[in-house]
């Protein structure tokens, strides 16, 4: 059953499986692109375990935020911590970082040249050097986790939507991530699809992950998140529990948003 | 929603009709493309006939009016008052047109080495090879050393018997590999480490067997090549189709791996590097070739300490290389560009340096965009090659040309031309199809992106 036709309020909240332990935290962090002042004095930490959902509306940063978590985004003041690792402009930092920070793309971006399995093994042979067999046994295992096991010596384009954006959470799995970024996962695929991606999600919140999803999927978040963040204008405006969030907003503007979003 | 299986209307599709008669076969072909209309019709009848014109002079002269043998060119003249090609001058200079003046008893070592290249090459085609990447790129790094070594000759230096014997070795290698690959099933490497009975021990072992076995090889081909007593050939005096694939496949197999490097600089972050890759690929590309060669031949000796006077063709060599690294440099920069943002993104995020995402991800999918244009270049490069006989290097075509200004031969211009014509249109047909063949088999699973 897909996630989207159930109730909101029928929806049974997975367990969490939150620790003290901070693994990310956001310090006054502030961006630019040339002029336009895209995050504006973001402050954020994350605990290990947590589940955090960010939505907002389009251009509000939340993509560059959690871009800037594995540095595909440059900050221009603020502090990033990842693991108890500062994010500056040391190479070496930043490698350590993208090692433990897996990442999901809105358009896939998987490597067209290369099949599926190859698309699995490739960061652990070449970053970890890792022996072939034993990345391919690796990235087995998490192919047969988002059940496309049988997919694995096609190519990326013969695969549907669906499927490549579950290629995509094995691809990031293999290199045994602490934590999980997730930019608009669903946005970019048809609806019939939608559900089989984000019940691979969910199994990975059961696992207990630590997970920062931007997404506009308001089920998977009452299902799933131990917070839910909404952004507008660079700003963090509201952070509550999924519940108090979706029942109780506190701001104006995310009324509005919640009105529009939930409307349909 | 109702369930298919209870639904009264059942599809079912119509039966499949024959089409209508005069649309398919020969006969539908013919009426469609050919004579489909009176304008036409007319058309066809005309394009045959000129077709047949064609055809029937390039019979008379290539053919029933040729001279097949004669001494000199007047004899050609009076036997077929030039209307017939004459084929006998060809065979006269056929020897200068391929190795320009390279003595007779010294052109096997030209013929040996080719044949070395080719075979070098031909696994490359052999489907169960491993490691295609590594033997193309010995070949195309080390070769010209082996080839230095034995076109010219004589006394060699240190540094010149070391690289042949790394190529030597390395050549020797490839074919232990491929026997190794057919006969027992297993890469070279793997049978060198079972065989030595380090296969049970630390894979960081297996690599002393290796450098061990490269090491021996080393030894015996320096000793081999130390042997050998070549008579000195100095480039002067090389010349024909030898000198003319000399000089492009040298350009030609050095300008991808330095265009791909001038193409990255020219993107990089650092300004130095930036601004010198920019500043190089726009003052060699903005210059004609034949101004480059002039500079090299002419212009670069009075810069240089009088003893130190490398070959002319050496300085060709490099004015080619040069000059074909900037012009491949924006071709393979129109690749780079024409890959997705999010490739870079996606490898970025899995902790690939740089140069890993360039070699692992971005190059194999640019250069397959680009092949069409790298070909091009490619073909566009070996053709300008011919330009070197403006400066006195005797290549196919000059010599094609001196042909007709020796004695017995004057005026005969027209069928070394030809001659020449045709070896162009072989050699670069033959890589225009090859790109296309490569562009329909390298990454089959482009098919729906």
């Amino acid at each position: 059953m897909s996630l989207e036709t159930q109730e909101l309020d029928d929806v049974v909240h997975v367990a969490s499986a939150i620790s003290d332990e901070v693994v990310i935290e956001l310090a006054g962090v502030n961006k630019w692109y040339g002029e336009f002042h895209v995050l504006k004095d973001i402050n954020l930490s994350v605990n290990k375990g947590e589940r955090i959902v960010i939505c907002g509306p389009s251009g509000s940063g939340k993509s560059t935020m959690i871009r800037c978590i594995n540095r595909l985004e440059e900050h221009q003041a603020g502090d990033i911590i990842v693991n108890g690792t500062e994010m500056g402009n040391n190479l070496k930092n930043i490698d350590a970082i993208r090692r433990d920070v897996g990442m999901v793309f809105q358009q896939f971006n998987l490597f067209p040249h290369l099949t599926v399995l190859e698309n699995c093994t490739l960061a652990p042979i070449w970053v970890k050097n890792m022996p072939k067999a034993e990345a391919e046994q690796i990235a087995m295992q998490y192919l047969e986790r988002v059940k496309i096991p049988e997919q694995a010596l096609k190519y990326p384009g013969q695969l549907s939507g669906g499927q490549q954006q579950r290629v995509a959470i094995a691809r990031s799995l293999c290199m045994s991530p602490t934590i999980m970024l997730f930019d608009e996962p669903t946005s970019a695929l048809d609806p019939e699809m939608i559900s089989e991606v984000l019940d691979v999600m969910v199994g990975l919140a059961e696992s207990g992950m630590t997970m920062l999803v931007v997404t506009h999927e308001m089920g998977f978040a009452k299902r799933v998140a131990d917070r839910v963040i909404f952004m507008d204008q660079g700003e963090i405006v509201e952070q509550n529990t999924p519940d108090e969030f979706f029942t109780n907003p506190k701001s104006d503007r995310t009324k509005l948003f919640l009105s529009q979003i939930l409307a349909h | 929603m109702t369930d298919a299986t209870q639904s009264d209307t059942v599809f079912r599709p119509k039966p499949s009709l024959p089409p209508p008669a005069n649309t398919v076969g020969a006969v539908g072909w013919l009426r469609k493309n050919l004579f489909g209309g009176p304008i036409d019709t007319i058309m066809t009848l005309l394009g045959l006939y000129i077709i047949y014109q064609i055809v029937a002079f390039a019979i008379d002269y290539g053919i029933v009016n040729a001279i097949w043998s004669a001494d000199t060119y007047r004899e050609c003249l009076d036997r077929n008052r030039g209307e017939g090609a004459c084929w006998a001058g060809i065979a006269v200079w056929f020897n200068s047109m391929m190795y320009g003046r390279y003595p007779d008893e010294e052109q096997w070592r030209v013929n040996l080495g080719g044949i070395v290249l080719l075979l070098w090459l031909i696994p490359f085609w052999l489907p169960k090879i491993t490691g295609k990447i590594q033997i193309g790129m010995s070949a195309v790094l080390t070769f010209p050393f082996l080839g230095a070594a034995m076109f010219i000759g004589g006394e060699f230096g240190l540094f010149l018997q070391v690289m042949a014997s790394i190529a030597l070795t390395l050549f020797v290698a490839v074919w232990l590999h491929v026997a190794s690959t057919y006969l027992s099933g297993r890469s070279l490497p793997d049978l060198l480490v079972s065989i030595t009975g380090f296969a049970n021990k630390d894979d960081r072992l297996h690599k002393y067997v290796l450098l061990g076995a490269f090491g021996v090889g080393f030894v015996l081909s320096m000793i081999y090549l130390g042997s050998w007593e070549l008579v000195e050939v100095p480039t002067t005096i090389w010349g024909g189709l030898f000198l003319t694939l000399v000089i492009s496949g040298i350009g030609i197999a050095s300008a991808l791996p330095n265009g791909i490097l001038l193409a990255l600089g020219r993107r990089s972050k650092m300004p130095v590097i930036r601004v010198f890759c920019t500043a190089f690929i726009e003052l060699f590309r903005s210059v004609p070739l034949i101004t480059i060669l002039f500079m090299a031949v002419t212009m670069m000796p009075l810069f240089l300490p009088v003893e130190f006077n490398p070959p002319k063709l050496a300085m060709v060599i490099v004015a080619v290389c040069i000059f074909a690294a900037a012009y491949m440099a924006e071709t393979v920069r129109g690749g780079l560009q024409a890959v997705n943002k999010g490739q870079y993104e996606a490898a970025q995020a899995m902790g690939l340096n740089f140069w890993k995402m360039m070699a692992l991800i971005v190059m194999p999918q640019a250069l397959k965009l680009m092949i069409p244009n790298i070909v091009g270049s490619f073909m566009g490069l070996m053709k300008d090659t011919t330009l070197v006989s403006i400066i006195g290097l005797y290549d196919i075509l000059l010599m094609g040309k001196a042909a007709g200004q020796n004695p017995s031969w004057l005026g005969f211009h027209t069928e070394p031309l030809l001659f020449t014509a045709m070896f162009f249109f072989v050699l670069c047909f033959a890589m225009s199809k090859y790109s296309q063949h490569l562009e329909r088999t390298i990454g089959g699973g482009y098919g729906r992106r």
